[in-house]
Parts: C-alpha cells; sequence; structure tokens
C-alpha cells in the first residue's frame, strides 16, 4: 500500500498521487479541494498533534498552512516529490 | 440608472483581511443586525465616493466558494445571486484576496467574477506578503482576471481611494455593456489550475516563505510546550480579569453609592426613592460592575484572534475535544463562554458540521461566565474563611473558586459525550481549518469589536436587568405588611408568598426562603440573585438601624448553614437562569426545541448537584 498522509514524516515535502474521494463526504472533499488539497499538489505536514492526540494535522499547501483531521489525511497517498 | 444609494458587497475568503478593509472604509460607522430568518450577522455602514455621492456597503461572511458549508457562507450566496430576502443584490463586489495567499483566494475570484457583476479586487495585505519576500505584478493580475485589481493595505488605509474610484468606474462602465453571458462553471479542478496559472504569472519573484511564523510554530505548536504556553495564556487571562478589573470596580461601585447618596438628599422619603436607590441603582449597579471584567475577558479573546493565536490554541486543543466528539473549533466559543454564553453561543456559527455545532451550544452554558462571578463572590466571602490550605500559600476562597470553575468544564465535557452518543449522535465532527500567518493586531479594528460587545452588554443590562429589578422590587415592597403583624415584609409581600411556594420544591435541597425567593428573578440573569438577596435584605431590614449595619454577607451567615451555602454554590455551576442564553440558543438552532432540552437537563443537573452537595456536607456535620 501506499505511504498515506497521515503517517508522512514532518518537514518533509510530498506529492499527492491519489485522494480516496469516494470515503469521504461531500462536504469534507470539497473543503480539501478549497484548501487547495488536489492530486498533483506537493504538501508538506509541519505539525501533527499535542500531549496524548495525534489529531489533528497542520500541512502547508502552497503558501497556505490548513489543518485536518489524521482520519481524512488517511485518505490522501502521498509518494516522495520528483527530485 | 437607478438614483438609489449604490450598494457594495466586499466577499472573499476568510482571513483575507476582508473585515480590516470594512472598517477601514466604514469607520464607526457600522450597523450589525441580523439576516431576517437565519442567525448569520449582517454587517453594514456607509461610506462616499470622492466626490461626497454616499455608498452602502456590506461585509459578506467570508467563504470559499458559492457552494456553501455553513449557514454563514449560504448568505453570501444567497445575497450575491440576489435571492437573499430584504436584501437588494449588490451594485458592485470588491473581491478581497490575501496578496500572499493568491493561488487560493483566486479560486473565489474566478466564480465571483463569472457572475458577470461590476467587480473590483482589492489586492489586499500587500505589505505582508512584501515581508513574505513575495513581489506581485496588479497589472498582469488584472489583465488576466480581466477586472480592476487595486492593492491595498486595509489595516494602514491605503489604496482605499483607489479602490473606491475603481469600483465608481466598474458599475459606470458596467451600465454601457451589456454583461456576457456567464460560461457553465468550471469544475472544481480546472477551477484551481486556472488560480494558479494567474498567481504564477502575477508573481515578479518569491522567495520561500514564513521563515518566521514557522519558527514561532515550532514552539507554539509543539506537542508539549505549545499546550504549557496555551495553559500559561489561560492562567494570565483570568488572573488579568480578575485582578485588573478591582480598581475601573470600585470607580463604578463608588459612583452608584456617590448617585444613590445625591438621590437620597433630593429626594423626600417615599414610594420614588425607594424605588430609584434600591430598585434601579442597588439592582442594575450591582450588573453593571462586571463591566471591567467583561471587557478584560473580551479584550483577550480579541487579541488571541487577532493575532492569529486562536487557530493554533484550537489545533491545541483539538484532540482532547474529539476525545469527547466535539471539534477543536468549539473551543473559542467555549473560551468566549467564560464572558458571556451569549457571543460564545453566536461565535459557534463558524462550525459546519451541525451535531458538532449543536453540543458546542447546548454546553456553552456550563463555562463559568462572569454573570456567575457576583453569586459566587458573595457566597465564597461569606463562608468560606479567608484561610490558606494547610499552611500553603494556595487559599482556600481561591481553590473553592477553581473549583466551581473545574466543576463547570469537567460537567460539559461529560454532557458532550453523552449528548453526542444519544441526542446529537452523527459522524466524527471534522476538523478543517486555515491557519492564518500571525499578525499584530490593529489597535482599531480591537476597539470597534469591543465597543460592540460593552454595547451589548450594557443595553442588556439596561432593559431585561432594569425591568425585572423594578418589578422584584415593587412584588417585595406590596402590599405593605400590617403594623400589628409579626410577619416581615418580605414574607408577607407578594414575591415572599411566591417563594413560599417554591420553597417546597426546593427545601430537599437546602435551599432556605432566601433562596427561593432570589432564585425566580434570577431567571433574568443569574447575577440578579445577588441584586435579590440584596434588595430583599434592604427592605427587610427597614429603618432598623441595627440591621442596616450588617453587610449582606454577615446577614447570609446568620441565616444560611454552610452545607446551604454550598449547594446554593453547586446549584449555579449548573442552573440554566439566563433569559438571553435562552433566546439566543431559540434563534441559534430555530425553534423552541433544544432551548427548552437546555434548560431541562440544565435544572436536573442543578437540581441533583446542589443536593447531592447538600446532603453530603450535612453528613459531615456541616448542616
Amino acid at each position: 500500500m501506499n505511504p498515506r498522509l497521515d503517517s508522512a514524516p514532518l518537514g518533509v515535502a510530498v506529492r499527492i498521487s491519489r485522494i480516496d474521494w469516494d470515503a469521504m463526504s461531500q462536504d469534507e472533499g470539497r473543503r480539501l479541494r478549497e484548501f487547495g488539497l488536489m492530486e498533483g499538489i506537493e504538501v508538506t505536514p509541519l505539525h501533527r498533534g499535542s500531549l496524548f492526540s495525534r489529531d489533528p494535522l497542520a500541512l502547508s499547501v502552497g503558501r497556505m498552512q490548513v489543518i485536518i483531521r489524521a482520519r481524512q489525511a488517511a485518505m490522501i497517498e502521498v509518494a516522495p516529490t520528483a527530485p | 440608472m437607478t438614483a438609489a444609494i449604490p450598494t457594495i458587497a466586499l466577499v472573499g475568503n476568510p482571513n483575507a483581511g476582508k473585515s480590516s478593509l470594512f472598517n477601514a472604509l466604514t469607520g464607526a460607522r457600522q450597523k450589525i443586525a441580523n439576516y431576517p430568518g437565519v442567525t448569520v450577522e449582517r454587517k453594514a455602514g456607509h461610506a462616499s465616493f470622492a466626490d461626497g455621492r454616499p455608498m452602502s456597503l456590506v461585509d459578506l461572511p467570508g467563504s470559499y466558494s458559492l457552494t456553501p458549508a455553513s449557514p454563514d457562507e449560504a448568505v453570501t450566496r444567497d445575497v450575491l445571486l440576489g435571492r437573499q430576502a430584504g436584501e437588494r443584490q449588490p451594485d458592485a463586489l470588491v473581491v478581497v484576496v490575501d496578496a500572499a495567499n493568491l493561488d487560493n483566494h483566486l479560486c473565489f475570484a474566478l466564480e465571483l467574477i463569472a457572475l458577470g457583476r461590476p467587480t473590483v479586487v482589492a489586492l489586499n495585505m500587500l505589505d505582508l506578503a512584501t515581508r513574505d519576500g513575495l513581489t506581485l505584478d496588479p497589472a498582469i493580475l488584472s489583465r488576466e482576471l480581466g477586472v480592476p485589481v487595486v492593492p491595498t493595505v486595509a489595516v494602514r488605509k491605503r489604496g482605499l481611494a483607489d479602490l473606491l474610484a475603481a469600483v465608481d468606474g466598474a458599475i459606470l462602465s458596467h451600465q454601457t455593456q451589456a454583461s456576457a453571458p456567464s460560461a457553465p462553471p468550471p469544475s472544481d479542478a480546472a477551477l484551481h489550475q486556472r488560480a494558479r496559472a494567474i498567481a504564477r504569472a502575477a508573481t515578479v519573484s518569491e522567495t520561500p516563505v514564513r521563515r518566521w511564523t514557522g519558527r514561532v510554530d515550532a514552539i507554539v505548536l509543539h506537542p508539549v510546550a505549545g499546550f504549557l504556553i496555551l495553559l500559561a495564556l489561560m492562567f494570565v487571562m483570568f488572573q488579568g480579569v480578575y485582578a485588573w478589573s478591582e480598581a475601573p470596580i470600585g470607580w463604578i461601585e463608588g459612583g452608584i453609592a456617590a448617585l444613590q447618596g445625591a438621590v437620597d438628599a433630593a429626594l423626600p422619603d417615599g414610594f420614588l426613592r425607594g424605588l430609584i436607590i434600591e430598585g434601579i441603582l442597588g439592582g442594575v449597579g450591582s450588573v453593571i460592575v462586571f463591566l471591567p471584567q467583561i471587557l478584560i475577558l473580551f479584550l483577550f479573546i480579541l487579541l488571541l484572534e487577532a493575532t492569529g493565536y486562536m487557530t493554533r490554541a484550537a489545533f491545541l486543543m483539538d484532540g482532547i475535544m474529539a476525545k469527547v466528539g466535539l471539534s477543536g473549533r468549539g473551543f473559542i466559543p467555549l473560551l468566549s463562554s467564560f464572558a458571556c454564553a451569549v457571543p460564545g453561543i453566536m461565535a459557534t456559527r463558524a462550525i459546519p458540521d451541525a451535531k458538532d455545532r449543536l453540543t458546542t451550544i447546548l454546553i456553552a452554558p456550563l463555562m463559568t461566565c462572569s454573570a456567575r462571578l457576583p453569586v459566587y463572590t458573595l457566597i465564597i466571602g461569606a463562608f468560606i474563611p479567608n484561610s490558606n490550605v494547610g499552611g500553603s500559600p494556595v487559599g482556600l476562597q481561591g481553590l473553592v473558586l477553581f473549583g466551581l470553575y473545574l466543576s463547570g468544564i469537567v460537567g460539559a465535557l461529560v454532557v458532550a459525550l453523552v449528548l453526542r452518543r444519544t441526542v446529537a449522535k452523527g459522524t466524527a465532527a471534522g476538523f478543517m481549518m486555515e491557519m492564518p500567518r500571525y499578525q499584530w493586531p490593529r489597535l482599531r479594528d480591537v476597539a470597534i469589536a469591543l465597543w460592540q460587545r460593552a454595547w451589548i452588554f450594557l443595553r442588556r443590562a439596561g432593559t431585561i436587568i432594569f425591568v425585572t429589578t423594578i418589578a422584584l422590587w415593587l412584588l417585595l415592597s406590596y402590599p405593605t405588611v400590617p403594623t400589628d403583624s409579626s410577619e416581615s415584609q418580605v414574607d408577607y409581600s407578594v414575591a415572599g408568598r411566591i417563594a413560599s411556594g417554591l420553597e417546597v420544591v426546593v427545601a430537599p435541597i437546602g435551599f432556605n426562603h432566601d433562596i427561593a425567593l432570589a432564585l425566580i428573578p434570577a431567571m433574568a440573569a443569574r447575577e440578579v440573585a445577588v441584586s435579590a438577596l440584596a434588595t430583599a435584605n434592604a427592605i427587610e431590614a427597614g429603618d432598623d438601624e441595627e440591621a442596616m449595619a450588617q453587610s449582606l454577607s454577615e446577614r447570609l451567615q446568620g441565616r444560611w448553614s454552610i452545607a446551604t451555602a454550598l449547594a446554593f454554590l453547586a446549584w449555579f455551576v449548573f442552573a440554566p437562569q439566563c433569559i438571553s442564553t435562552i433566546a439566543i440558543t431559540k434563534r441559534e438552532t430555530n425553534g423552541w426545541k433544544w432551548p427548552l432540552f437546555m434548560v431541562g437537563y440544565l435544572f436536573a443537573l442543578a437540581y441533583a448537584a446542589a443536593g447531592i452537595t447538600y446532603w453530603t456536607a450535612v453528613a459531615f456535620g456541616l448542616g
């Protein structure tokens, strides 16, 4: 199985290779797209959780930073960025 | 050509600096109301073109697209399409985009331009983009978008005149040419692709971003350190609410006492003097003294929001809130509820998930709002010894107060957990939020927001609390007890007789006649319980010099057992005694179902908590 965004190491840029749109609600999917999270886009996971929780995940998309939950990040497949 | 004043709508993504632009254009000339039928705030104001012609401005709720995800966003779409009842379709749009975030904000801008209305793009926060190492060319952007682009720095009032001139021009040229029929809406992906292409074209040079923000976030969002910083900030905030409010509260109390003295000297003894001194000045005054605390708390909250920290706090709290089925989004409303549940419940509008939002509304009244403070302060001052716990520097009174705050929070978490498994069942709440850059708060924006909060509070004190205090005073003063009766004036009065009825219900949990009497008017607002006790006390003391000399807390000490006092405190942790909260819940949930549910469950909890406290205390010999 391809690596997913929820387990991607922090601080390393990755490219979104596939998003499982069917696994999420329509609203979730739309908000992801509004945040600019789509196939082919480069993102960098920055911060993950606090104290006892692995939720949520902050990542940078372009010049923007967004927060999503690990559950959504698990629906996003990522690949290393092209060298 | 219409002779009517043109309406210009400000529209854009959240965090585009729309509100600052609106404040800069309208100054304090704003009106906040609600769109009819929905609970979304309508912010409108006036400004004028360079030649003095007036225009009206509407600040539409921040949105990501014309497909709404929350009630706020639905209003934005409906106003823009001319579908919102009671609102004219705007004559022109000012699309506000964050210069440093074009990739994303241009998507919505493209959607808006496609509507074919006269449109001008405000390329806002250009100074921050420059600070981030980004150089943009507005001319290229304008050519690509096909509408005028005006660089603005709203917080420094730069570019405002150019912006208004461009709007004027756009309206004029729109009248001379028919708008092009809009093409079918492109897909999300196509829109994004185009937005990115335009952003790239308009970017002259770019250096890697956010070094500074990144370094701060490494500490502030650190799983452990970040959490400790958040706790420290909360501690400073609550400390500030108490410590810094002492002096201004003293001034207000002094002012009210001086007014009472003046009335006392000016009017002859009788009905009117009693009404003004005891009823109006005493009752309303006992509420206005909270203004300093409320303002300090709101100042903190507004500053945390304006700097961009609040979203970081939401990030840190999301993990914990997820465990009870809420999301980090709920943290901001709940924090506001420590000042007052009314703005807190209003702030839940930003929560997109309906069940998540409903749960947050239902538990908001459990946060210890400032209206409970007078009750807590009076009872703790009267019954809890002002000593330290076993030789430590921790004061017993402070500890009890902390315990009351904590009971509210723990109660709220437990209730949320139960609600999310029963009446507010739903899928796990999502948490998707944009994290804004750090910014210096703008004094002006904070001052305007603070003034609006103060005004809401004062209006409340001037209406609901004013009326209930007068009503209570009348009910306590009449009928006048006959001179040969052994009953006291309070027991003999209408209010006293009603209280005797209620006493039967609350006697099992240790409540006496005093409390029964105070609970009824306190339905209007919790703090009225204190003024009710004070008013009843003043009337009962009458002309008895010795009784008059006693302070309220001294008199309570003589009349209540410690068990009763503790039960009274426990009651107020839960009791939904606030008409405003019930009213706002009805408005925000569009009906009576949820406010009634809220009142029911909170009273049940209050009764149980007071009862358990009383029986336990009696068992320990404090009865």
